[in-house]
């Protein structure tokens, strides 16, 4: 059975061992981390007035960055939307921005159509305008995945990596040699005695390995234990990221076992 | 009309203010820049970065690499 258990959690940033499931599967989620989990963000602006420092071009870029709070209950695709890809109010949000110099615009300065699509962090400065300097835009953003553009993904700094099994055989003489080779400080000496204290650090090197004469050290990969931590980029919580990624894989075997009865019917 | 889409100009009004995310991992970073700013001035900038919790070096670079010459030229 697949267990979870979380080490670490806050706003942005998730740390969880996942057990008891096979390597294949710790990728699987990580790529629909990655890739599957749509998000909102800006991908078209009307200028309607620019007469800052900063290139059109420029300033839609940086607002297209910015993360914007995700409710993916109340928002559809733009093309699986009932709109058929026109743009409504269940598949795109209007944000505008209207400013005069002299000032920092700030991603807070946005003003949304929607009170609660609303940039995730209120103090990303977007250009510095200056005395008479004038902005006047308006945004639009979508639902897209990670694989069309960055700013789509939900996570950043994705990954997972092998909880091993390092176990210390009776032949070992506690020279401490272990202990000074290891580079994540995996092993420690307790009286004399050498025990693994911080196997969560252990970066799979074989140095201990390696630099043991008795051979006491012994390692094993396949233990089907995951360390995963990730970011997010402030668009939803990191549980809520997990959730939908491991929707959308169900989403996507349903599919693909139904095809593949359809085939067997024929 | 413009479409927020690609990597824009980069053109040295429009890259000197501090990215809004981390150029390689993605991270949003911009609401970061002005405290940093703030702090370095008495704090040790690598102490600061620990503080706001930027682990990587990627994102970390962002801070240490950048300088702010937005709008210097028409002063």
């Amino acid at each position: 059975m697949a267990s979870i258990q979380i080490l670490e959690i806050n706003k942005l940033k998730v740390k969880f061992i996942i057990e008891g499931v096979s390597e294949v599967f710790a990728n699987s989620l990580r790529r629909a981390m990655i890739s599957m989990v749509p998000t909102l963000a800006v991908d078209f602006v009307d200028i309607y007035m620019n007469s800052g420092l900063m290139y059109d071009e420029v300033l839609a870029h940086r607002i297209g960055l910015i993360p914007l709070k995700t409710d993916l209950e109340k928002y559809n695709l733009k093309e699986k939307c009932t709109c058929s890809g026109e743009g409504c109010p269940s598949c795109q949000v209007s944000l505008r921005l209207n400013v005069e110099g002299p000032k920092t615009v700030y991603s807070g300065d946005l003003i949304s159509d929607d009170p609660d699509t609303i940039p995730a962090f209120d103090n990303i400065p977007i250009v510095k305008l200056k005395e008479g300097q004038q902005l006047m835009l308006e945004a639009t953003a979508r639902l897209g995945f990670g694989t069309e553009h960055s700013k789509y993904q939900a996570v950043c700094g994705c990954g997972y990596k092998i909880i091993p099994e390092i176990t210390i055989e009776d032949s070992c003489n506690n020279c401490g040699k272990c202990v000074e080779e290891c580079p994540r400080d995996v092993f420690s000496s307790n009286n004399g005695t050498i025990e693994v204290t911080d196997i969560y650090s252990c970066s799979l090197c074989y140095l201990c390995v390696k630099v043991c004469e008795e051979n006491a050290i012994q390692i094993d990969e396949n233990t089907n234990r995951f360390l995963f931590s990730f970011e997010v980029d402030g668009s939803m919580t990191p549980l809520k990221v997990i959730k939908v990624a491991l929707n959308q894989l169900k989403e996507r075997f349903a599919e693909f076992t139904e095809k593949m009865e359809k085939l067997s019917v024929e | 009309m413009v479409v927020a889409q690609g990597r824009g100009d980069r053109s040295p009004t429009g890259e000197a203010m501090f990215p809004v995310r981390c150029f390689t991992c993605g991270k949003v970073i911009g609401q970061y820049w002005e405290e940093y700013q703030q702090r370095i001035r008495e704090e040790p900038p690598g102490k600061v970065l620990d503080d706001l919790e930027i682990e990587r070096y990627c994102c970390r670079r962002m801070f240490l690499t950048h300088k702010e010459v937005f709008g210097e030229l028409v002063d």
